[in-house]
Formats: structure tokens, sequence, C-alpha cells
């Protein structure tokens, strides 16, 4: 094609020098100009298929083009591994440095083809299976073409296989790489350190302070915190189609599928199956298999078969981290980037937990009982519009509670200033008035820096039943249960078998899984959750419904830590969005149907049901006994 | 002239298809013909070879190591482990049996306390030949006394050296096989998996209790210093999360940025302390090369939160007194014997940690009180009544049917405690009856009997009075808070300034910190705590003076938990149950007020005071509430 094109450049000056052979010369220049457009326009409608089967930003060669590399006979060799490396001694975290994602940068080096002197390879050019690997760590977050930029470096020199390289030549090979620096920070991957009949345990190469990650490693040969074990992948993995695990335990305790095991290995196996019978199962290679069977999936126990790998029953550890290449790269670079990044290290139950365990079991973020001081006492945040009178009145009526210590007034209004400094109530703690840019109930629950105590008062502009003894009983309430929503009024969620959803219940009832965040104390950290970890779109769909944020507080509370909400004494409501309503019945109902809506979607977007159902309440220990008013710690506790 | 015009349309024709290639393929063209280079910003990545189908494995079949025998591994020579040097056959009846060489000649007081702590412990046995681990105090540093090689030595076999302040002495002998447990090791001698690491202990660490973490709240501070950072002679440098750390380029000229250097003892008042161990410059530039600040700003307060209660937590556990220290260098050993079936890692490392989650109870935690919503789990639906009948030795005829018909009641446990013949007729019950014959000591009550097959025990005294529905919502409650007790009455510990010491009194309050367990609910796991973590002295006291049982059950829990115990409501102020049922407000009979002493024997052998005080009842929801009775489900509650 390139040709053609400069053909076509040369030619029109040359025309009216060559009269005789005109026609043959414009019958060629024809066919080519056409022949020119045909190809353009099959490329003009063509080239869809084309760019999509290989992107043009990946290089697209042959393995037998890459360029040859010499290595002359006296080209340094690597130190031996150094065994006393660990990451604080041989790794250079510093080029690793700080980074927002807390995610290590690999950089890839070309493939080479490397020869000897006498242009005898040295090893095969790629196996599939590290072709495949580094095809995975080019595609993950953690590849970098800018080896200026890297912190961790892949040698494309393929070491998989030692018995498919020549010991010393790799090792030369390694040491002329561009940045090899005795090995500082390099990783290579090994499976097979030897073969049969002695395996080595680790790769012979010469290779100083680089990473290995290998199968097979020994307690001699394994550099503790600093090398990777990684499992050998069995090629024949890729084709294992794994059963869903069945309900119910386990069939079996223990399970030994490994062949060729030291006989002593063996008897000591069988020894533990007799004495435990059928929770152990022993198994063994298949001496009479028909014809045609691949045995390397087949196990046996005396005449039984079994289908290996199926048999195993560990599933998610298999998918996770053992069945393809790309998850054993993929782990690997996840464990050393765990070791330079650790406070942003993936836990031992993320490493650890199939996922659906997760929907059942709770990690409370406030694991540690403690009951915290009383003298730190809480922050009131009253959410307020516009309704100046009530809400002085009801500052006025919180201050009255010996344990407040500080009064924020989040000013949802836009339009309107807040009054001014000289006309709110004066009171005996700070009050700070935080006005937010926009009128959404999510303003309540911000984490507003103003917040210096753990425990927080929601409450609303317009709650002024509330009696400062129940109010600081209930703040002693919070302490004593300071992961949980500590609140007056209890709701409930219900099934409802006919309509087969969820439904809000605000009647009399002896159950409670609600609070009503009108009134209610709650941990600080909560907002930071609220704030920046609501699952879903579930904080716009209440910014939106300008409803149901304190459902959805419920909702966020008990996912995460598991509890069910604390009901404080006898308080059945605050004021009557549910009962009194001017329009009476009709806005009670359209009320109900929409705190059920919410509860369906907020217990889609959470994928469950979070809401524990209680039938307690927490009232003053003397709480209604027959004891001398006068000596209770919270007489005036309120009515419903 | 027509040759011209000829040649001028051909020309013309010429140029327009000319002028059509171009445009419509030119680029298409260039892009074929150039070689590819990649867009800017897009990474080239690792290469889709053209010939990646044909790359060969790996490995060929018969290479994996499955199909081969591996030689089993000799022990390596010269260094111990765990395998080699030490013979767990010893170890095999009940766990891990400690014998301690007693001291020779004068003995400091610290070291005479660390062998009675020892003698009074669960591991302890009196006799060499029947322990599994030699235990070798090496501790005194003032005395000047060395020791020398004991008896039993065997080459340090079974042995280990506990020094808990650095090396005072010069070896006087090989220490060979024994293990050596002592503060920060060097590199050079720690033996990993067999050596155990102390933490430096200061001559005046608390030899028991200890005090507990300083942590009042989950939460840092807002506004204190995110970073403290030791300095030489004890000083600590305090960085603000508003120092900004240098660029990124490994090198930082400029002063470390503002702070202010304190001289304090204590450790300050910082989200994070670094800790630089000898050398305050390398840990500067340390800090300022990895930008440690922009690292923990970054991190989440999820984290911080996290880590926070972690190190409290680790504290309290394991490290507040030389006590835990010693018993968590023995649990650390005992794990090892036991193998696989040791404590879990969660068990380690969640509240109340290893030493409080023994693991002769189980290893598995679902079966403890603590791990219920870590593991997606619930208490079971059921509980076992176990009534203690002591003198006079009436039949509890009324408490049986009573409790039996309550029904999550799976089985009543008569426990015979006093002189007279057991009656040959009891009343039939729904569940099953089980009559135990009593040893007439009264820490039998606590004993962990095999019978009781629930988790839940609700125990009893033969005088107790209850209903059946006081025995269902205490229950419900006791699901909630499954690690609490739950009781029905109250007692209190108070600071008796004119006394000097702790009291007690049963009298009403506004609080309580103690549950009488004559009628109280528990996980049967506190009956093995009682039996077998407690030291001998303290059961003693419980069976001389019967009324300290009572303290001392509510002293393990409330140790464990570190939460107060709950409340339920009594109904009835039933007068025939006098010694246990407070009656009104006037003169009323006082339950029998244990030995004066009591509590204070059982605070000084627990090192500290573990009661807390709640301020709460858990009532059920409608409780005394003004509503029609038939709305509630606990209506006889209520009954006066």
């Amino acid at each position: 094609m390139c040709a053609s094109v400069k053909y076509n450049i040369r030619g029109p000056a040359l025309i009216p020098r060559m009269k005789t052979k005109h026609r043959i010369y414009y019958i060629t220049l024809f066919s080519i100009v056409l022949l020119g457009l045909i190809a353009t326009g099959m490329f003009q409608f063509w080239p869809h298929s084309i760019e999509s089967s290989n992107d043009w930003n990946v290089e697209k060669r042959s393995i037998r083009d890459v360029p040859v590399v010499r290595l002359p006979a006296d080209s340094p060799i690597p130190e031996r591994g150094d065994l006393s490396c660990r990451m604080h001694t041989c790794f250079d975290v510093y080029r690793c440095g700080f980074n927002p994602k807390n995610k290590i940068k690999v950089y890839i080096y070309a493939l080479k083809k490397y020869v000897d002197d006498f242009g005898v390879s040295v090893s095969n050019t790629i196996s599939r299976e590290y072709n495949e690997l580094l095809m995975a760590i080019s595609d993950s977050d953690y590849y970098t073409d800018d080896i200026n930029r890297a912190c961790l470096f892949v040698p494309s020199i393929d070491v998989l296989n030692q018995n498919t390289l020549r010991i010393k030549e790799t090792a030369q090979a390694m040491a002329q790489l561009s940045r090899w620096d005795r090995g500082t920070n390099h990783l290579l991957f090994n499976m097979l350190p030897g073969g049969p009949p002695d395996y080595n345990t680790a790769l012979d190469v010469p290779r100083d302070r680089a990473l290995l990650a290998g199968g097979g490693f020994s307690t001699w040969t394994y550099r503790q915190g600093y090398d990777v074990s990684i499992p050998v992948y069995s090629p024949l993995s890729a084709e294992v189609d794994l059963p869903e695990k069945g309900p119910g335990p386990r069939q079996y305790f223990l399970l030994s599928s490994q062949v060729g095991l030291h006989p002593e290995y063996r008897e000591d196996l069988e020894a533990l199956q007799v004495k435990h019978g059928e929770s152990v199962l022993v198994l063994d290679k298949c001496t009479n298999l028909s014809e045609g069977v691949l045995s390397v999936r087949k196990r046996c126990h005396k005449h039984q078969v079994f289908d290996y790998p199926q048999v195993l029953q560990a599933r998610w550890f298999w998918e996770a981290y053992f069945q393809s290449i790309k998850a054993i790269a993929l782990a690997t670079l996840q464990i050393i980037n765990d070791r330079i990044y650790p406070y942003a290290a993936i836990s031992y139950e993320e490493w650890n937990d199939p996922p659906a365990v997760k929907w059942g079991s709770v990690s409370n973020p406030l694991f540690l009982p403690l009951i915290p001081p009383q003298s730190q006492g809480f922050t009131a945040i009253v959410l307020t519009y516009d309704r100046v009178e009530s809400l002085f009145r009801v500052i006025t009526e919180v201050s009255k509670v010996p344990s407040l210590s500080k009064l924020l007034v989040v000013w949802n209004n836009q339009n309107k200033n807040p009054p001014e400094d000289s006309l709110w109530p004066k009171i005996r703690v700070p009050l700070k008035v935080v006005r937010t840019a926009e009128n959404k109930l999510s303003n309540r629950f911000f984490p507003y820096d103003e917040i210096e105590t753990e425990a927080v008062l929601a409450i609303d502009d317009d709650i002024i039943m509330l009696t400062s003894d129940e109010l600081q009983f209930g703040y002693e309430v919070w302490r004593e249960f300071p992961d949980r929503l500590v609140g007056y009024p209890g709701r409930l969620h219900l099934w409802d078998h006919e309509m087969n959803k969820w439904k809000y219940e605000s009647e009399w009832t002896n159950e409670v899984s609600m609070v009503l965040t009108g009134a209610a104390f709650y941990h600080k950290y909560f907002n930071y959750l609220y704030t920046y970890k609501m699952p879903g779109d579930i904080k716009n769909w209440v910014d939106a419904h300008m409803n149901c944020e304190d459902i959805a507080m419920n909702f966020l509370v008990a996912n995460v830590t598991g509890k069910a909400v604390i009901k404080v004494t006898p308080r059945k409501k605050f004021k009557c969005p549910e009962c009194t309503a001017i329009d009476g019945l009709s806005l009670d109902q359209t009320h109900m149907v929409e705190r059920s809506e919410c509860i369906n979607k907020f217990a889609s977007v959470f994928g469950t049901m979070p809401l524990k159902v209680v039938e307690h309440r927490a009232d003053p220990v003397l709480y209604k006994d027959d004891f001398p008013e006068k000596l209770k710690s919270f007489p005036n506790i309120g009515s419903l | 002239m027509q040759s011209w015009r000829r040649r001028k349309s051909l020309w013309l024709a010429l140029s327009a298809s000319w002028l059509l290639l171009v445009l419509l393929g030119g680029f298409s063209l260039l892009r074929l013909a150039l070689p590819p280079r990649p867009r800017p910003g897009a990474s080239q990545g690792w290469p889709r070879w053209l010939d990646a189908e044909l790359l060969q494995s790996f490995s060929q079949p018969g290479e994996l190591p499955e199909d081969a025998v591996s030689p089993p591994q000799a022990p390596h020579g010269g260094s111990c482990n765990w395998e080699s040097c030490f013979d767990t056959s010893k170890c095999r009846g009940d766990g891990l049996k400690v014998f301690v060489y007693p001291a020779v000649g004068t003995i400091s007081e610290t070291h005479r306390r660390i062998l009675a702590s020892i003698e009074g412990s669960r591991f302890y046995t009196f006799s060499p030949a029947g322990a599994c681990l030699l235990l070798l105090l090496s501790l005194d540093a003032q005395t000047g006394e060395c020791s020398s090689m004991p008896l039993q030595w065997n080459r340090g076999r079974n042995h280990l050296v506990l020094r808990l302040h650095p090396a005072p002495c010069p070896r006087t002998f090989q220490l060979g096989q024994a293990m050596v447990a002592e503060a920060s090791p060097t590199v050079d001698s720690f033996r990993p998996g067999f050596d155990v690491a102390l933490p430096f202990l200061p001559e005046a660490h608390p030899l028991r209790g200890g005090a507990p973490g300083q942590l009042r709240q989950h939460s840092p501070q807002p506004g204190v210093a995110l970073l403290a950072l030791e300095e030489e002679r004890g000083g600590w440098r305090t960085a603000d999360t508003g120092s900004s750390a240098c660029p990124w380029d490994g090198r930082c000229e400029q002063d470390p940025g503002p702070g202010q250097t304190q001289r304090q003892e204590t450790l300050p008042n910082a989200t994070f302390c670094l800790i630089s161990g000898h050398r305050p410059e390398a840990a500067s530039r340390f800090l300022q090369a990895l930008q440690v600040l922009a690292a923990l700003q970054e991190m989440s307060p999820a984290r911080v939160l996290a880590l926070r209660q972690q190190t409290q937590f680790l504290w309290d556990a394991y490290f507040s007194s030389v006590e835990k220290v010693i018993h968590t260098t023995l649990e650390v050993i005992q794990d090892r014997i036991f193998g696989t079936s040791a404590h879990p890692s969660l068990l380690w490392n969640s509240p109340p940690g290893a030493l409080l989650a023994l693991s002769t109870f189980s290893t598995s935690p679902q079966d403890f009180p603590f791990y219920y919503l870590q593991q997606g789990s619930r208490p079971e639906g059921r509980f076992s009544a176990l009534i203690w009948v002591g003198p006079p030795g009436q039949p509890p005829l009324k408490l049986i049917q009573a409790v039996a018909g309550s029904q999550h009641c799976a089985q009543i446990l008569v426990l015979w405690s006093n002189e007279r013949p057991l009656p040959s007729r009891w009343p039939e019950t729904a569940v099953p009856l089980t009559v135990i014959d009593g040893h007439r000591k009264v820490s039998d009550r606590f004993y962990p009997y095999s019978t009781i097959r629930t988790d839940a025990i609700l125990s009893l005294d033969a005088r107790s009075s209850l209903s059946t529905s006081e025995v269902d919502f205490a229950f419900l409650v006791w699901q909630s808070f499954p690690e609490r007790m739950v009781g029905f009455l109250t007692s209190s510990h108070f600071w008796d300034e004119a006394h000097g010491g702790w009291g007690y009194t049963a009298e009403r309050t506004n609080e309580f910190s103690m549950v009488l367990t004559t009628a109280a609910f528990y996980h049967r796991y506190y009956h093995t705590l009682f039996t077998h973590s407690l030291p001998k002295a303290l059961r003693t006291l419980a069976d001389e003076a019967p009324t300290c049982v009572d303290v001392l059950m509510n002293f393990i829990v409330a140790a464990v938990t570190k939460l107060p115990p709950i409340k339920v409501p009594y109904g009835k102020q039933r007068q025939e149950a006098a010694p246990l049922a407070p009656g009104g407000p006037g003169p009323r009979p006082k339950p029998p007020a244990p030995a004066p002493d009591c509590i204070n024997q059982i605070a000084a052998a627990f090192g500290h005071m573990p009661l807390l005080s709640s301020r709460l009842r858990l009532d059920p929801v409608l409780f005394k509430d003004p509503v029609s009775v038939q709305r509630k489900k606990y209506r006889s509650l209520e009954k006066p």
C-alpha cells in the first residue's frame, strides 16, 4: 500500500514525456486509483470489527518478532538470593511514595529473547501462563507504563518453570535489566522450582534482593513477610466447573486429595481416618479407571471414584485465589500492596469471608465496650427552617438539661437570614448557627466540625414536650448503649402478607424496631456514615421525598451494628403527623403509605432487612415503683 | 488539440478520483502505513501477541508436584522450632500444665508475687513430672541472684525461661532447647514460632488488674494533634493536621513543620503516636520521607476508630498487668500445643480476648456469648432452669411449675444441696426434669454440668418466686444481651469513704451494679469461667461465705463484658420471698448482706473494681402505660 501511494505521487509529472505508452500508463493509473478507492471503502465500512477486536493502543505483534538480546558469557551474575531480606531491609518503599489510591505502581519490562554467545536461546521466550499473568497485571489498576513512576518491576523473563531455563544465563539476563539494582523491588514468579524426584523449594536462579512469588516454599527458603507463597497453577483447572455448595455443614471435616504422598504421611492420615471414620476422607490415585477417563480429574478411596477437584468443597477460596493465573497474579500484588500501605490493607475478613457471609454477620464500628464519661455531655442539633418562635422554645427547654454541652442550630432556609444574635435566647452553653447551602433533610445528619462530643441529640424545632428529666435520662441510656440509636417514640416494621411487602406501623404495639429522630441520641460517627457511606441512592431519595431521613438512619445503624434501637420512656408521639392532622385520616394514610414505601425502598437497597425487633424499652430503675418520688433521680419522666 | 482535450478530461477525472481517494482513505491508510503510536494518555500495556494461542504451557503433564513423591524435610540442625524441640506428648491430657521452679535464696517481693500468681492460676501443677511445661523465672535485676541450672533441665526441653526485664544475668548455662520469653528480643537470637516476645515492662507495672486503658471515648476528640512523635529523653513532638509534609522527592530540607515539643512522661493526647525506637532523628526523616502525616490524614475515620479501640482492647486484654503478660505467654504456648484446635484469630482479636474466651470450653466462636453478631448467628431460643435447693430443703414445686410453663424452657435441673434425703416424687412437667445430687458446696451452683444443654441458664434459688411471664420477658431480653446477666433483683457497690474500702448495699436505689443470681439469666459459659478460671482462693471464699457468691459471679461477668448487668421488672412484692424480694419502702426484711469484707477481698484478688453501674431497667414496651390491658403482652407483670 505504501509503495502504490508513492507511485501515484510521482505519476502526473511523468505523463507528458511518455506519449507512446500513455494508454497502458493510464489504465495502470486508473486501476491503482480504483484499487485504492475499493480498499479505502473497505476500511470505511469494516474498520469497526477490526478496531473492536483489539484496541489501537495495544501493540499487536508476533512473539517471533521480539528483539533478540545477546548475553556475553562474562556478563554479570546477581548474588544468590539474600535470605535475610525483609521488607524494611531489601525493599525500597520510597519508590512507592504516597499516593491517594494507596496502590503500588507496577512496571513490566518489554519482552525480549535472550541468546548466548552462540545464539542458543536461554529459555523459552514466554509460556502461555506467564503471558496471561503479565496481561492480567497490565490490565489491572496496578499497571504503569512509566518506568520512572513504578515501585515494583516485573521482568518479562519467564521463570515459572525452572526446568525450561538455563540458570546462569537467566540470571545474567536479569542483571542487565535497566532498573535491576541488585533486584530491589523486582518481583519474580516461579511455580516449579525444580522437577521430580528432588523438587527444590525455591527458584535456583540467583536473584539477589528480588522478591519471589513462589510455589513450594519451605520454611528454610521462604523469607518471612518478604516473599509471597503462591499456589502452583494447574493448566487443567481452567475447564473445571465447580458445583454450588449444598445446604448444611460440610460432609468431610478433613480431606486429603494429594497423590504421591510420602508413605509415612499417608500412614498418619489413614490412622486418622480409622479413628474418625466418615468425617475424614483420604484419597489417592485411581488404579482401575476405564479407558478415556482423564485420570488427573479423578481421585479414589478404595474403589470409590470421586471427581476432582469437585470433591474439595472449598469453592470460594478456589475461585478467589487458585483457579486462574489472573487470580494468582492479582492476589500476589494485593499482598505486596498491603505490606506497603498497611493502613489501607484488606482486612482478614475481606480475605477470608465469602461475600455471602457478610449478610448475616456485622462488624460493629464501635465494638469496644465503653461507657463514655458523663462529663462529656452531648451536642443538641436542631434542624430548623423558619419556625423561629418554636425553635427558641426548644432551645430554652433543651438548655435546661444538665448534660447539654453545646447547641447547634442548622439553619436550612436559604431565603431568609437567621435572627440577629441579640434575639436568641440566652443559654448557659455555646450556641452555634450553621447555615446550609440547600434545604435538605440530610443536613441534619452532617458531621459538622462544631460537634465536639460523641453524643449527639437530634431534635426537631417543634419538640417542646420532652421534659428535662426525660432528655437527661435519654442521655444516660445512650451512655450505656453508645452504639445504638436511643429515641423516644418507637415504631415498627411489619411484613404485609397480603401485599407481600414491608409495612410501617405506628399503632400501640408490644414491639419496636425503629425510633423517630425527631428527638434521638446517637454517636456522632453515624453522622459520618450517613453522609459518606449511605448505600445506594438513599440519601437522594430522602432529600427528594423530604421524608424518611429517620428511617434511613435506623436502617444504617442497625445494618452496621446488628443491634436494635433503644426506646426510652413511655413517650408514644411528638406531634401528630400521624393522628390529628387537619384533614385527619387521609393525610394520615398518605403519610403511612409514604413511610411504608421508604422501608421497602431501603430494604431493597440494603439487600436485606437490617432492622431488629425487640419488646423492651428503657425506664429509670425505679420508674412507677412504689417509692418516694422525691428520692427518684428522674421523677418527671413525662407521659405518652 | 483533441488529445489535449482528452488529456484534460483525463486529468480532471484523475485528479477527482485522487481527491476522493485522499479524502476517503488517506487517514485510514496513514494509520495503517505508520507504525501504531499510543494515544496520548493511554498506556501501552502488555502486548496482545498475535500468536498467544500458540504459546506452550509452562509445565508439562507429570511435572506438577501432585504426581510425584516428595521426600520429607529433615529437621534443620542447630536452630529450634516447635516440632523439633517441644515434646507435646506430655500435654495431651488436660492442656498446658505448668510447673514453676521454686525460688532459691532471697527473692524480691515482685518475684514472690509473680510466683504466687502463677501458682494460683489454672495452668499450675505442683509436680514437675506431671507438667508439660517447666517454667524458670529469671527476673531479679536487683538482687543479683542468678539462677543456676535447675534439676530437671534435660537440655532445656519443654522449658520456658521467662525474663520480664532485659537479661540481668550473664547466661550461666546453655539455653539449649528451652523457649525464651523476654522483652525486646534481638533478631539474631529470636526463634519465630518458638520463643515468645514480650513487651518491655516498667519496674512499676502492676502485678494484676492494672489500669484500664485511658480511652474513654470511641472517636478521637476534634482538634487533638494528629501525630505525636517520640523524641529523645522522653519528649514528644506533636504535629497537627495542618502541618503539611514536604513535596514528594524523598528529601526534605526544611523544618519538620509547625509543632511543639512537650517534655512529659505520659503519652500526649494525639490520634497517633509514633515510637521511634532509639533513633529519633532517623524516625523524623522517615516521617518526612514517607509523608506519614499525609498518609494518616488519608486514613478513613472508620479505620482510625477501629485502631483506637483495638489498641485499647489489646492493652486491657493482654498487657495491662504482669499477670496478664504471663498468662498471655502461657496461652500462646497452649495454642501451639492445641495446634489447629487453638483459639481462632477472632478470639484473640476481639473483646474479651483469648485469656477470657477459654479454648478448653470451645474453639468455635459461636459457642461463646460474645461473637453472635460477628458470626451472624443468634443465641438459641431455649433455656435451662437450674434450681439450687439449699437448706432447709423444700422442693420448690410452685417455682418449677412457673418456670416449666415458659414456652422457652428446655429443661429443669434441680441441684439438691442439703442434708435432707432426695424426694422420690417430683411434679409432672412438660419439660425434662433432672435432679443432681450436689456436694453441699455453694460453688457447685456454678459448675459447668454436662447435663446443661442450652446456651442460656436461668439460675434460681428454691426460695425465689417468679411468674411465667416474668421468665418469658426476661429471657427475651437476655437474647438481646446474651453476654450479660439479666436479673430481677439488684444490689450496688459503693466506695465507703469512712472505711476506705468498698461497700455493698441491697437498698433500692436509682442505680445498681449487681443482679442476684438467685434469679438471673446468663450464658452457660460463665459456669466454665467460674469453675476453671477463678483462682482457687476465691472459690473457697464463696464456699465459706455463701452470700459472697453473688458478688463473685457479678465480678466475673463485669470483668469480661466491661458492662453493667441488666435489670428487668419484678412484678409482685412478694412477702413470702422475703429473703430475696425487698418489700415496700417501709421497714422490710433485708436480704442477707454478704460478709462485709467479701467485696473487698474479691476486688483485691481481681486487682481492680470491674463493677459498673446502670441507671435503667428494661420494661416491656407498653409497661404500665395507660392503654387497654388487652393490647399488652406482659400484663401480669403490672399486677400490684
